[in-house]
């Protein structure tokens, strides 16, 4: 027989009281899971949107002057100062380099194909199409990505010059094969453009390593977006970086304040469940005066109650954050949608398991301490006596 | 040679405005393997003697000594122990837990040593068998009768091989018979080398032990002809 095993039997023995105090953990832990599940979930939801919505950050040449890149103007490089591709690695070494989820680098040239100004866009189309989710491209199946001898037409270029996917265009007095027409999106820089490989376009203009712009979508939750355009600024000097905080803000602020929202309810159903396991424990304590003055007569040590009492709320409240953890999340999966309001992905996470666990524990023992301590320093004489 | 000695020990209690003197300038010795009855009516101060020989209740003045230590003068944890290693309590209504089997609460004295479990169920089992109750040793204390309570009360006294067995009334609510066998166990058990203190009010049961002591308004005084 160890201490565990009384633990247990009394737990047994007193099965109500087990599961009210079972029952308010998992309430409690439940709560919790569900609330800050759906609001990460939010969260990750608002940031998906966020970067499907286009950049946040604009990286431009710092010429004095602010520089649209559906103009015709940016052709002369000798007018306008040009960024160039070793930006791109300095970027990544900022403090806060992981909210830099996309890097999209630019070049723009203008051409004329058939006798009409055309605007070539270099991209990466990789990075593009990941900025720019809500394209619609006629002719590419989902995830599927352009090659170097490929480009994409705006549709009123396409319109135009009276292509559709699978034919061929011959720019720069080379052929490339149409592998999709963006649908017309409302933006002009957009719809009048071609987009064609970054590298094939630097070797076509005969300006390697040239970039005009770059974009980023940067999802700043854990960082603000003032110190993050802040840190790029001392890193890539010579440019000008803007961030479009409008957007950011009024999105991070709504999601913020749910997620103020769901801690400030968490921590007041830790403390609810906090307190409904002190009050148990405190009641179990004073119905087992006289066992505790047994335990105490026949030698045992205040630490071996205290290591009883502990247990017990121990166990339940383990118990508790197991049972909680899975309601909590079965709830988010099931209802979290209906109270976000909005479709979003809740994933089961592991690791809020542990969380569940350890967190109860704590709780608990921080709850029982102060019951444990009043049983473990009962006078055994007094205790013996208890009626 | 003297076990334990008790040095002119006094108790006084709090009551209300006034102070009650539960023992008063009280001085015994108890040889080793003694059989000693402590008499006397109630409200005597004869359980008060046997809490304060046990270990569980501290004098107001005066020393106990118990195998040369000076057992009231020990850090609270190390008095635990010391109940632990010399002390075995048959309390008055047997005080066993009621949700433990009657192995496991003869096992409860066990529970904080380093012995393995099996260990643990082998001697409480030995003990359960020589108290006479080898076959309910998985009853709750609800399922025994009084009788047997009381000896699953004396298995867990003993089971950890105490020096001595402090017994406050632990015929009091038993038949003659039943009292008799209870007596007669204890007896076995002194003759084994344990020295045994016991708390009675029934002078029947002086033909058991190998000494009396009576005790009045908390002085011990000569046995009177009419207890």
């Amino acid at each position: 027989m160890r201490l565990t095993d009384i633990a247990l039997q009394n737990l047994r023995r007193r099965k109500m009281r087990s599961v009210i105090l079972v029952l308010s953990v998992v309430i409690g832990v439940a709560s919790m899971i569900f609330l800050l599940t759906t609001t990460q979930a939010m969260k990750a939801d608002v940031a998906n949107k966020l970067d499907q919505f286009g950049s946040n950050i604009l990286i431009l040449p710092d010429t004095g002057e602010a520089m649209t890149f559906g103009g015709i103007t940016v052709e002369a490089p000798t007018q306008v100062k040009e960024l160039d591709m070793s930006l791109i690695p300095l970027m990544q070494t900022i403090k806060n380099k992981e909210t830099l989820a996309t890097i999209a680098p630019k070049l723009l040239v203008d051409t004329k194909i058939k006798g009409q100004a055309i605007l070539l866009l270099g991209v990466v189309f990789k990075e593009e199409l990941r900025l720019k989710k809500w394209w619609k491209l006629e002719g590419l199946v989902k995830n599927q990505i352009p090659s170097a001898n490929e480009v994409i037409l705006g549709s009123d270029v396409a319109r135009s010059l009276g292509l559709s996917s699978n034919e061929t265009i011959t720019i720069k007095e080379q052929d490339f094969r149409v592998a999709a027409i963006l649908q017309p999106t409302g933006s002009t820089e957009n719809d009048q453009a071609i987009f064609i490989d970054l590298m094939v376009l630097q070797k076509l203009a005969n300006r390697p390593n040239a970039i005009s712009l770059i974009e980023t979508a940067a999802l700043c939750y854990t960082c603000p977006i003032d110190q993050v355009t802040q840190q790029l600024r001392e890193k890539l000097p010579g440019t000008k970086v803007t961030a479009l905080k409008s957007t950011l803000e009024s999105r991070d602020n709504t999601v913020n304040r749910f997620n103020l929202f769901a801690i400030i309810v968490s921590i007041l159903l830790i403390l609810a469940s906090g307190l409904v396991i002190t009050m148990t424990m405190k009641s179990s304590v004073e119905e087992r005066t006289r066992e505790i003055g047994i335990l105490r007569a026949i030698g045992f040590r205040k630490r071996h109650i205290l290591q009883i009492i502990l247990t017990e709320a121990g166990l339940l409240s383990s118990l508790g954050g197991l049972l909680g953890y899975f309601l909590g999340m079965g709830a988010a999966v099931l209802y979290g949608s209906v109270l976000a309001k909005t479709p979003i992905n809740i994933v089961w996470a592991s690791n809020l398991l542990v969380y569940s666990l350890l967190g109860s524990l704590l709780m608990s023992v921080i709850a029982s301490l102060y019951p444990a301590w009043k049983a473990a320093i009962l006078d055994p004489n007094e205790a013996l006596r208890y009626m | 040679m003297s076990l334990i000695k008790v040095c002119e020990v006094t108790k006084t209690y709090k009551s209300g405005d006034g102070t009650v003197i539960a023992l008063n300038n009280v001085n015994l010795e108890i040889a080793e393997g003694e059989f000693l009855a402590l008499m006397g009516p109630s409200g005597s101060g004869k359980s008060t003697l046997l809490s304060i020989l046990g270990g569980l209740n501290p004098p107001s003045t005066g020393k106990l000594i118990i195998d040369d230590i000076d057992v009231y003068s020990l850090d609270p944890e190390l008095l635990a122990d010391f109940r632990h290693e010399y002390v075995g309590f048959v309390f008055q209504q047997y005080q066993l837990i009621p949700y433990l089997t009657a192995l496991e609460n003869v096992m409860l004295p066990l529970a904080i040593t380093s012995r393995s479990g099996r260990q643990q169920r082998e001697m409480a089992q030995t003990v359960l068998v020589k108290v006479g109750l080898g076959t309910k040793y998985q009853r709750l204390p609800s399922q025994l009768s009084g009788g047997e309570q009381n000896r699953v009360a004396i298995a867990r006294a003993i089971v950890n091989e105490p020096a001595i067995i402090f017994a406050d009334e632990p015929t009091g609510s038993l038949d003659s018979k039943t009292a008799s066998e209870l007596l007669e166990l204890f007896q076995a058990l002194n003759q084994s080398g344990l020295t045994i203190i016991m708390v009675t009010h029934n002078k029947e049961n002086l033909a058991w032990v190998s000494r009396a002591l009576y005790i009045r308004d908390g002085v011990l005084v000569p046995i009177p002809e009419e207890a």
